[in-house]
C-alpha cells in the first residue's frame, strides 16, 4: 500500500495536470481522487456504451430514512450498462470526512481494484470511471471507521449485477442482524391463549366427531376411486 | 399376598438404591495413591504463539533528520513513524507531499502558521481530531473491524481521538487491522505556551462527543460566544464539527477528554494527555505523540534539562462496557445499553494498559530505554478508573510537577511508588545514576502499577500495565529485552491470556507444575451403576403396571 501510494504521488507530483486522466492520485487540502479513469477502456470493452452522470451525496441526514443507521449515501444502488462511463459528482453534506470507494474493479486500470474519492469536509468532487463489461455488483462505501457499518454502503450493478451485497440500507439484510425486543402486549398474550384454546377445541372436535369424519373421508376416497376407475 | 409382594419390592429397590448410591460415578473424584499424570498442553497450542517483535520498520529506529526536523533514535521494537513526527513538528501544511504520503494524516490535520512573537516558531496552530472506533462490530459477519490488539488475542472495543487521517483506515486490503495512526491511547497533544491553538473536533463517530480541556488554560466561551469547555449540553453530534480555542498562559502536563456521558466515554478511551510546553525561541514542539511513549522531538525547554522524554498514559477497560459496541450495530441500541442498561457503579476494570497496550505488547513500544547517567522526564497520567501506585524497580525518581504545576524544590519528593488518583498527572525526573539511591545499576527493571489488579489482564498475570525500564546493553538489535526467550514463548500467545496454558508448563519443572491430568473413568463402576439404575426404573414401572391391572380387576 505504502509503495503504491508513493508511486502514485510521484505520478501526481510529476504530472499533476494529467494525473487524473492517467489514474493515480490527486490530493489537496480539501480531499483526494485516486484512480480516476475517464478514457482508458477495460480490455473487454471496445467502446463506451453509455455516459452516466450520477450525483452521490454523503451525510448523516441521508440516514434518517433508515432506522438504526447513522451515516448514508442519498441512494443505495445504481444500474449501468456494461462498459458504461460513470461521471460521479460526489457531494459531502457533513462537516466531517467522507469517502466514496468502489471496490472489485480490474487491477490493471485501477490499482488494488479501487476507485477512491475523499472529501475532508463539506464540498464536492468530480471524477469518472469506466466499468468493465462483466455482469457484476460492485461495492460502494465509505471506509472511515464505522461509516459503512452504520449505513454508508451502496452498490453499482453492471448489466443487472450478480446479486445484492449484504447489509445495504433498504435493500438487503445484514449477515449479523441486531436483536430487538418484540412489542408483547396483553392483546398479544390474549391472541396466543385464544389460539391455544382453539387448538384444543379442534382436537376435541375431531375426537367427538371421529366417526362422521371417518365417514366423510371414506366417501371422498370412494369418489376418488370411482373417478380413477372410470378413467 | 399383595402386601407381601409390596414389602419385598420395596426391600429390593432399597437394596438396589443403596448399591447405586455407593457406585455412583462422579464428574470429579478423589485420586488414589497415584494422582493423575501431568498433561503437556503446549504442543497443542503453539499455533497461538506470535513473534515477539515483527520488526516491521527497522529503518524507523535510528536518529534521523526529516524535513529539517531532528528525530531522536528509538531503539524499541515498534518505534514511532519518524514521518509522523516530522509532520507533527512542522505541520501538514509545511511538509512536502512525499513526507505527508509516508503518514496517514489528512492534509488539513495540522496547520501551523504565523510566528506572532517573532521567535522562530509558528504560533497559530489548527489541530483537527476525529473520533475512531477500534475493535468495532460489523453487520457483515461475526468479526471485528479496525482491530487493535492490546495484548495477544485481546481486542476490547475502544474509542480514541485520532489526528484527522486520510485514505484507508485499514492497514491493507487483506486485513481488518486498523492502520498505525488509529490506535490507543488517544494521541498526546503538545502545544507551546502562548500559542493560539484551535482544536477542531470533527465527529466521525456515531454518538455525540466533546473535547474538554482538563487543566489547560482556556476561556469558558470561544470568541464567537460558543461553548469552549466541552460540556455535555454542547455535544458535537455525528457528522458535525466544533472548534475549541485556547491561548494557554500556563505550561504543564494537562489532559483532554470527552465530557458526554463522561464516565462511560472516558472509560472507552476518549482521553489523552495535553501538554503545554514552555515558550522558548525556535521551539517547534511535536504536536502529536501517536501512541504516547518516547517523545522523539522534545521541546527546547525539556532538552535543556533532560536527555529523554516519555509520555506514560495509564488506562483501564471494563470488558463488559467495551463489549457493548461489539454486540450491536444500531446506534440506538448501543446508546441504550451504554447509557442506561450498563451501570458504572457495578463495574470492574479488567484490562490495564500503558500507552494503549498490556504486557507483553508493552515491550514493543512501551518501554523506557535508558543508558547510565541520564536525566529522563516522565509525564505520567492516570486515565484509569481507579488510582494507581506506580512502582519502578531498582530506582527512586523525583516528582517535579503535579497536575501541571511545578513543585517547589523543597516539595520535590524522591520515592519508588507514585500514587496517582484518576485524572491526576505527575511529572517525574528519572535519574539513571548508579548511586544506590536513584538507580541500582543497569538492568531490565520492571515498572508497573502496584495495585494488584494492575499487573493482570483479566486476572491473568503477567499482564496489565507491566513494562520495562531497559538499559540499552540489555536489548537486542530489535529492541527486545535479552534473556527473556522462555517468557516470550509463554506470554506472546493468545492461549496464555485465554487461560488455556499452565503458567509453569514448560522447562525443568513442567512435570511438577504443569497441568494435572484427568482421572480415567472407571467403566466397571459406570456399568454396574447403569445396570442397577436401570433395574430400579424397570422394577418401578413394572410394579405400577401390575398395580393398575390389579385395580381394574
Amino acid at each position: 500500500m505504502k509503495v503504491l501510494l508513493i508511486g502514485l504521488i510521484m505520478l501526481g507530483v510529476i504530472e499533476p495536470a494529467s494525473a487524473m486522466n492517467h489514474g493515480g492520485m490527486l490530493m489537496d487540502e480539501k480531499g483526494m481522487i485516486m484512480n480516476a479513469n475517464s478514457d482508458n477502456l477495460p480490455r473487454d470493452c471496445t467502446k463506451i456504451s453509455e455516459n452516466v452522470d450520477i450525483t452521490i451525496r454523503a451525510g448523516q441526514k441521508h440516514a434518517l430514512k433508515f432506522p438504526g443507521k447513522m451515516f448514508a449515501f442519498d441512494q443505495q444502488q445504481w444500474d449501468v450498462k456494461p462498459c458504461a462511463k460513470i461521471n460521479i459528482t460526489f457531494i459531502n453534506d457533513d462537516q466531517i470526512r467522507h469517502q466514496l470507494m468502489i471496490h472489485g474493479l480490474p487491477g490493471y486500470l485501477y490499482p488494488e481494484g479501487m476507485f477512491h474519492l475523499e472529501l475532508y469536509g463539506e464540498g464536492q468532487l468530480q471524477a469518472s470511471l469506466i466499468m468493465p463489461s462483466q455482469k457484476k455488483t460492485y461495492l460502494v462505501h465509505c471506509e472511515v471507521p464505522q461509516h459503512m457499518e452504520k449505513g454508508m454502503k451502496a452498490q453499482i450493478k453492471v448489466d443487472g449485477g450478480d446479486g445484492d451485497l449484504p447489509s445495504i440500507p433498504g435493500i438487503s439484510a445484514p449477515v449479523k442482524a441486531d436483536i430487538y425486543p418484540v412489542d408483547w402486549s396483553q392483546l398479544t398474550t390474549a391472541v396466543l391463549l385464544l389460539s391455544v384454546l382453539v387448538g384444543c377445541a379442534v382436537l376435541f372436535f375431531v375426537i367427538i366427531n371421529a366417526r362422521s369424519i371417518k365417514d366423510i373421508f371414506q366417501k371422498m376416497l370412494a369418489k376418488l376411486n370411482i373417478k380413477q376407475s372410470s378413467k | 399376598m399383595i402386601h407381601r409382594h409390596s414389602i419385598l419390592l420395596i426391600f429390593i429397590i432399597s437394596v438396589l438404591a443403596t448399591i447405586a448410591f455407593f457406585v455412583a460415578p462422579g464428574l470429579q473424584q478423589k485420586a488414589g495413591i497415584a494422582a493423575p499424570a501431568t498433561v503437556y498442553n503446549r504442543s497443542e497450542v503453539t499455533s497461538g504463539i506470535e513473534k515477539p517483535c515483527s520488526n516491521e520498520h527497522p529503518d524507523w529506529r535510528p536518529a534521523q533528520v526529516i524535513e529539517g526536523v531532528t528525530v531522536d533514535a528509538a531503539p524499541s521494537c515498534d518505534p514511532d513513524n519518524p514521518y509522523d513526527i516530522a509532520t507533527s513538528v512542522k505541520g501538514t501544511n509545511n511538509v512536502s507531499m512525499a513526507t505527508l504520503m509516508q503518514t496517514n494524516l489528512a492534509q488539513d490535520a495540522l496547520t501551523m502558521t504565523d510566528d506572532l512573537d517573532h521567535d522562530g516558531d509558528p504560533d497559530v496552530i489548527h489541530i483537527k481530531l476525529e473520533v475512531v472506533e477500534l475493535n468495532g462490530a460489523s453487520p457483515d459477519g461475526e468479526f471485528l473491524i479496525n482491530t487493535f490488539d492490546i495484548a495477544p488475542g485481546i481486542q476490547p472495543g475502544l474509542w480514541v481521538y485520532a489526528p484527522k487521517s486520510r485514505g484507508m483506515a485499514l492497514k491493507n486490503f487483506n486485513s481488518v487491522v486498523a492502520n498505525p495512526l488509529l490506535r490507543a491511547p488517544s494521541p498526546v497533544i503538545r502545544v507551546e505556551q502562548g500559542d493560539k491553538v484551535y482544536i477542531t473536533l470533527e465527529n466521525t463517530h456515531y454518538l455525540p462527543h466533546t473535547i474538554h480541556l482538563h487543566g489547560v488554560d482556556h476561556p469558558w466561551l470561544t470568541a464567537k460566544g460558543e461553548d469552549n469547555d466541552g460540556m455535555e449540553e454542547h455535544a458535537v453530534f455525528p457528522g458535525k464539527s466544533h472548534t475549541y480555542e485556547i491561548q494557554p498562559r500556563h505550561a504543564g502536563t494537562m489532559l483532554y477528554h470527552c465530557h458526554v456521558q463522561t464516565a462511560q466515554h472516558f472509560m472507552m478511551g476518549l482521553s489523552g494527555l495535553f501538554i503545554v510546553e514552555e515558550n522558548q525561541p525556535d521551539n517547534w514542539v511535536q504536536t502529536f505523540n501517536i501512541g504516547a511513549g518516547q517523545v522523539r522531538h522534545p521541546s527546547v525547554a525539556v532538552k535543556k534539562s533532560y536527555s529523554q522524554e516519555y509520555d506514560l498514559h495509564y488506562q483501564s477497560v471494563d470488558k463488559n462496557l467495551a463489549q457493548i459496541i461489539q454486540n450491536a450495530n444500531d446506534p440506538r441500541l448501543i446508546a441504550q445499553q451504554m447509557a442506561r442498561d450498563y451501570n458504572m457503579t457495578e463495574s470492574f476494570e479488567n484490562y490495564f494498559m500503558l500507552n494503549g497496550r498490556s504486557f507483553p505488547y508493552t515491550l514493543r513500544d512501551g518501554m523506557i530505554i535508558a543508558e547510565e547517567n541520564e536525566n529522563i522526564k516522565l509525564h505520567i497520567a492516570n486515565l484509569q478508573r481507579s488510582s494507581i501506585a506506580l512502582h519502578l524497580h531498582g530506582h527512586k525518581a523525583t516528582v517535579t510537577a503535579l497536575d501541571g504545576v511545578d513543585q517547589p524544590a523543597g516539595l520535590q519528593v524522591t520515592r519508588d511508588v507514585f500514587d496517582i488518583a484518576p485524572a491526576q498527572r505527575t511529572d517525574v525526573l528519572l535519574q539513571t545514576k548508579n548511586n544506590g539511591l536513584n538507580s541500582y545499576g543497569p538492568g531490565l527493571w520492571m515498572f508497573h502499577d502496584h495495585v494488584p489488579t494492575g499487573t493482570t489482564t483479566d486476572g491473568m498475570e503477567p499482564g496489565g500495565n507491566i513494562a520495562i525500564l531497559a538499559y540499552k546493553s540489555y536489548l537486542d538489535e530489535q529492541g527486545m529485552p535479552k534473556m527473556h526467550d522462555e517468557l516470550f514463548d509463554q506470554v506472546f500467545s493468545k492461549d496464555y491470556y485465554a487461560k488455556k496454558v499452565a503458567v509453569w508448563g514448560f522447562g525443568d519443572f513442567a512435570p511438577l507444575l504443569g497441568d494435572a491430568g484427568l482421572i480415567a473413568p472407571n467403566y466397571l463402576q459406570i456399568i454396574i451403576f447403569g445396570l442397577v439404575a436401570g433395574l430400579i426404573i424397570g422394577l418401578l414401572v413394572f410394579s405400577v403396571l401390575v398395580y393398575k391391572r390389579k385395580q381394574q380387576q
